[in-house]
């Protein structure tokens, strides 16, 4: 287990010093390889908490979690001998304005500069900066670009190969598709899709949009009011009890299904995860 | 009458390549118009030029048939308000009070005015009990409603909606566009810059760009249908019109099915 969570709680201290929980008793499992898992809930929940909790950015004040067996608790902060940043390298964490972390000259050297920081050399570093700018979709023209002149998309993309260049075995992203245009959107996805796959990773996207969870989720987290409520295919998720009961969005996918069964009275058969399902089942049932 | 006419007007960013080429575009009076394109393809540079927060290299462009130009700025950003996209670049009061103000002490506003302004759109975006609250304290949707109502409280004629929601959850986006709605049936001219097909459906004219110019405008209609177009500038069909344009393409015929469909993606 690459990522164990035992019985969580996290409680935040607001400016008063009035204590608020975000999580509780949370226990969680995260395999090193072959998951592709979207955590979702709604503004709040404690999401953005939870994955601050899976390399050891946060520690919890209650209970503990393990990290590649470095074991992270409230007990153990004072401990000397503790080094966070293995376990930094081991999980990547993408923020969900990671646009505001580009700092250096060019894009080359941004994307260079965790790499370096963690030990590896100048010129394997450069190596891995043209081989990530290729990965989320940009050429290498952009390594001798400044950062600051580029739109929003390409530097959430940017900041995105800066963390690949670290070879992390887990990726945790917030967000990581906010404000890019439909066609990026996929691209993208794509791209963390083929990371689970091909170099068989562990891929957790913390995400509002139904439709990444409905198309490429293997598992769903539900956070709710600090609380996970759901770990599950995303398949069973959206029943029409949790939707009303979780105040979830309901994928385009699912919706349009079920707006047209209804229309022509039919049911259709199987799943269809993904707009070509879809159509070919639409395009049976009427033929 | 156009309450906002772009004419052959171009941009380029220091050192990098052309955002805007010679785009020319004229926008009515009371009229909802989006204006959608890939990332990078130039459309926030357009609305920061509408606003006078960058200045065209070449071309004009005019607000009430004011010509924009340093001295005329102040008077035309009385008429056109922008709502950007990450509410906290936004921010420049202490209070969410303050915050409301600093456009309204920029447009000399009278202070009884003021006040009473300040606490009519502060109830009107729900963030009445939170005027003394710091910006900070407050979530994502609530920010952008702080940001919202510094707007509404200038009342400008054209309220231009920079991917006003792309930070926001569902919930947040769905009461932004509520008051885009509002504003509009009450008269406001509408400018929304989005690649969410979504925002796009309740206007009445969509304007498409392309690597910094205008691949096509026409009616919302025509445009959500095209498909091609829509391509081009790395945007998608909404999924109904997507089973649409599979229906046709597969010479399956369905008439109600597709007015079904065509009602179904008007509804978001």
């Amino acid at each position: 287990m690459a990522i164990k969570f035992e019985r969580v709680g996290y409680e935040y201290q607001d400016i008063d010093g009035k204590g608020y929980l975000a999580l509780a008793d949370i226990t969680l499992n995260i395999n090193k390889t072959g998951e592709f898992i979207t955590l979702i809930g709604e503004t709040g929940s404690g999401k953005s908490t939870l994955a601050q909790h899976m390399n050891a950015l946060l520690t919890p004040t209650e209970g503990r979690v393990h990290i590649f067996g470095v074991k992270i608790s409230r007990e153990g902060k004072k401990d000397k001998n503790l080094k966070l940043n293995p376990i930094r390298q081991k999980v990547g964490l993408v923020f969900q304005f990671p646009e505001y972390q580009l700092f250096e000259e060019t894009v080359g050297n941004d994307i260079a500069f965790g790499p370096k920081n963690f030990g590896v050399s100048e010129k394997e570093a450069e190596e891995r900066a043209k081989k990530m700018i290729n990965i989320v979709g940009l050429d290498e023209s952009y390594l001798s670009r400044s950062p600051f002149n580029l739109s929003g998309g390409e530097k959430k993309r940017v900041s995105i190969a800066g963390i690949l260049a670290m070879e992390p075995d887990i990726l945790v992203l917030d967000e990581p598709t906010s404000g890019l245009d439909p066609l990026g959107r996929n691209a993208l996805l794509k791209v963390f899709y083929e990371i689970h796959q091909k170099l068989d990773k562990t891929v957790v996207i913390i995400t509002h949009d139904m439709n990444t969870v409905y198309e490429y989720a293997k598992r769903v987290l539900v956070m709710r009011e600090g609380n996970l409520v759901y770990d599950g295919a995303p398949t069973q998720l959206f029943s029409r009890k949790n939707v009303k009961n979780w105040n979830l969005d309901v994928p385009d996918i699912l919706k349009v299904r079920r707006a047209i069964e209804e229309k022509l009275g039919i049911t259709i058969e199987g799943e269809t995860r993904n707009k070509a399902d879809l159509m070919a089942k639409i395009g049976e049932a009427l033929r | 009458m156009s309450v906002i006419e772009i004419e052959n007007v171009s941009f380029t960013y220091h050192g990098d390549k052309r955002a805007l080429d010679n785009v020319s575009l004229s926008i009515e009076k009371g009229e909802w118009v989006s204006i959608l394109g890939h990332n990078g393809s130039g459309k926030s540079t357009l609305s920061k030029l509408i606003v006078g927060l960058l200045k065209p290299q070449s071309g004009t462009i005019r607000v009430d048939g004011i010509t924009l130009s340093a001295s005329t700025v102040r008077d035309i950003r009385k008429r056109v308000g922008i709502v950007f996209q990450n509410p906290d670049n936004q921010f420049v009061g202490v209070t969410v009070r303050d915050d409301i103000a600093f456009g309204l002490e920029n447009l000399q506003i009278e202070r009884p005015e003021m006040i009473e302004r300040i606490e009519h759109y502060a109830k009107k975006v729900d963030m009445y009990p939170y005027l003394n609250k710091e910006p900070h304290a407050l979530s994502g949707g609530q920010k952008q409603r702080v940001a919202i109502a510094g707007i509404l409280a200038m009342k400008t004629d054209v309220i231009i909606f920079d991917e006003a929601t792309a930070m926001l959850d569902p919930e947040g986006r769905e009461r932004v566009m509520e008051f885009m709605r509002t504003l509009n049936r009450e008269g406001t001219t509408i400018i929304t810059i989005t690649h969410e097909m979504k925002e796009a459906v309740m206007s009445d004219r969509i304007v498409v760009l392309k690597d910094g110019k205008v691949l096509k405008a026409d009616k919302s209609e025509n445009i959500l249908k095209d498909k091609e177009t829509l391509e081009r500038s790395n945007l998608e069909l909404l999924l109904p019109l997507e089973i649409m344009h599979y229906m046709n393409e597969n010479g399956i015929d369905n008439p109600s099915l597709k007015e079904f469909l065509w009602q179904l993606s008007l509804n978001g």
